[in-house]
């Protein structure tokens, strides 16, 4: 389907051990000398969702280690020394939410890419993971969707659940998915509202989807909205620097 | 600080133990490894493990106690996800699966559920060699290790 490289820049940025935010259509990655350290996704609930939401850490909690240790990047830290979260759990849920972002913020449908040089995230650093292994685990993730159920169309479309054919059972975790699809919300709301990881959203619902518990949308799936045309990230992905220069000082010398 | 390479590091001062990882088995994603892999590719590992896993936290057959709660549908929600809406009761406090082992020709496979505060699917496995291992003290010391990784 596509290449082997999920994007050429960021194996490239790891190589020269860069520090700073790879900004793309759908998400940011965070570097730092060369790993991954933090990713952001609108499409992926957030540690901060993920702990929250089943009641884990109260919303204040949170809200008091964004506001102390905030600006010095250090909120991850501070969790755990407050003694708010365990240090296995910490890395367990960021890890988590790491993968998801950048399963999001690598899509292929991503527009242009940018490199902001020396940002670094507010969160701060629990697990620095190699730029490689995101590569790989995204590319993964993509095939198992695929490999599961190969119907785009449910990622996005409200989940409809279906009556279990006799005899047929649900699992606990699917239960708890199927308890939220009202008709209205998609996989990625179900995400939020459990406090799940979003792929692993799709992922259950491409299973259930499979098993005949939840409906098939017929048709493509709808595109998702703000994307730029495909032929933008082509190029913006992997800017070739000596051929611009060469344009650059070939057009000067016409002037 | 307790964290995931500390667990992994306790894991692997087993006797006998091999290789040691902590994997999500809802995704198959390898959050951390140490020691070898069976086919020498820790993700793939991971991936396989994560399946068997699933199947075993999720089939009903093993969660005997949350099957009886299934009867309980609320009356008030008229909506069509309403037949599931016995999900979070009692009977679901606790893992309902503690691990799985697989015995092979040359050594054990434990996996052992990791219970959070919040929702997720973590288990961490430990490949034993089958004449140095020690499955019994194995088996419980990777309790502990999933006890105290989310503690700390």
């Amino acid at each position: 389907m596509t290449g082997r490289s999920v994007s050429p820049m960021l194996l490239r940025l790891a190589e020269e051990r860069a520090t700073g935010a790879l900004l793309r259509d759908h998400g940011t990655l965070y570097l730092s000398e060369g790993r991954i350290v933090h990713a952001e996704s609108p499409a992926a609930p957030g540690v901060d969702v993920l702990l929250t939401a089943g009641g884990r850490l109260p919303r204040t909690g949170w809200q008091e280690a964004v506001d102390k240790a905030g600006a010095r990047g250090a909120v991850g830290r501070y969790l755990v020394d407050s003694g708010r979260v365990g240090g296995g759990e910490l890395e367990i849920c960021h890890l988590g939410a790491m993968f998801d972002a950048a399963f999001f913020a690598l899509a292929p449908a991503s527009g242009p890419t940018r490199f902001r040089y020396g940002v670094a995230h507010w969160f701060g650093t629990v697990r620095p993971v190699s730029a490689a292994a995101v590569e790989r685990e995204t590319l993964r993730r993509r095939e198992l969707l695929d490999a599961v159920w190969p119907y785009e169309a449910v990622d996005s479309a409200p989940v409809v659940a279906r009556p279990p054919a006799p005899g047929q059972t649900v699992t606990r975790r699917q239960r708890d998915l199927l308890a939220m699809a009202d008709g209205t919300r998609s996989p990625a709301a179900i995400a939020w509202t459990l406090g799940r990881p979003a792929f692993h959203t799709l992922l259950d619902v491409r299973r259930l989807a499979a098993a005949g518990l939840v409906d098939t949308p017929q048709g493509p799936p709808q595109e998702p909205a703000g994307a730029v045309p495909p032929w933008v990230a082509a190029i913006s992905d992997d800017p070739d620097i000596a051929q611009l220069r060469r344009l650059r000082d070939a057009l000067e010398a016409t002037l | 600080m307790p964290g995931i390479d500390a667990c992994l590091d306790e894991a692997m001062a087993l006797p006998g133990a091999r290789g040691a990882s902590v994997v999500d088995w809802t995704s198959g994603l390898s959050l951390g490894t140490a020691g070898e892999s069976p086919g020498g590719d820790a993700e793939a590992t991971a991936a396989e493990t994560a399946e068997l896993a699933r199947a075993a936290a999720e089939y009903a057959t093993f969660a005997p106690e949350a099957a009886v709660t299934e009867a309980a549908t609320s009356e008030g929600a008229a909506t069509e996800g309403a037949a599931y809406e016995g999900a979070a009761s009692e009977a679901d406090k606790g893992l309902p699966v503690e691990d799985v082992i697989v015995s092979t020709r040359t050594g054990y496979h434990v996996l052992c559920f990791v219970e959070t505060t919040f929702d997720s699917s973590v288990f961490i496995h430990l490949w034993l060699d089958g004449a140095t291992g020690n499955l019994a003290l194995a088996r419980i010391r990777m309790r502990q290790l999933a006890q105290r990784l989310v503690l700390g």
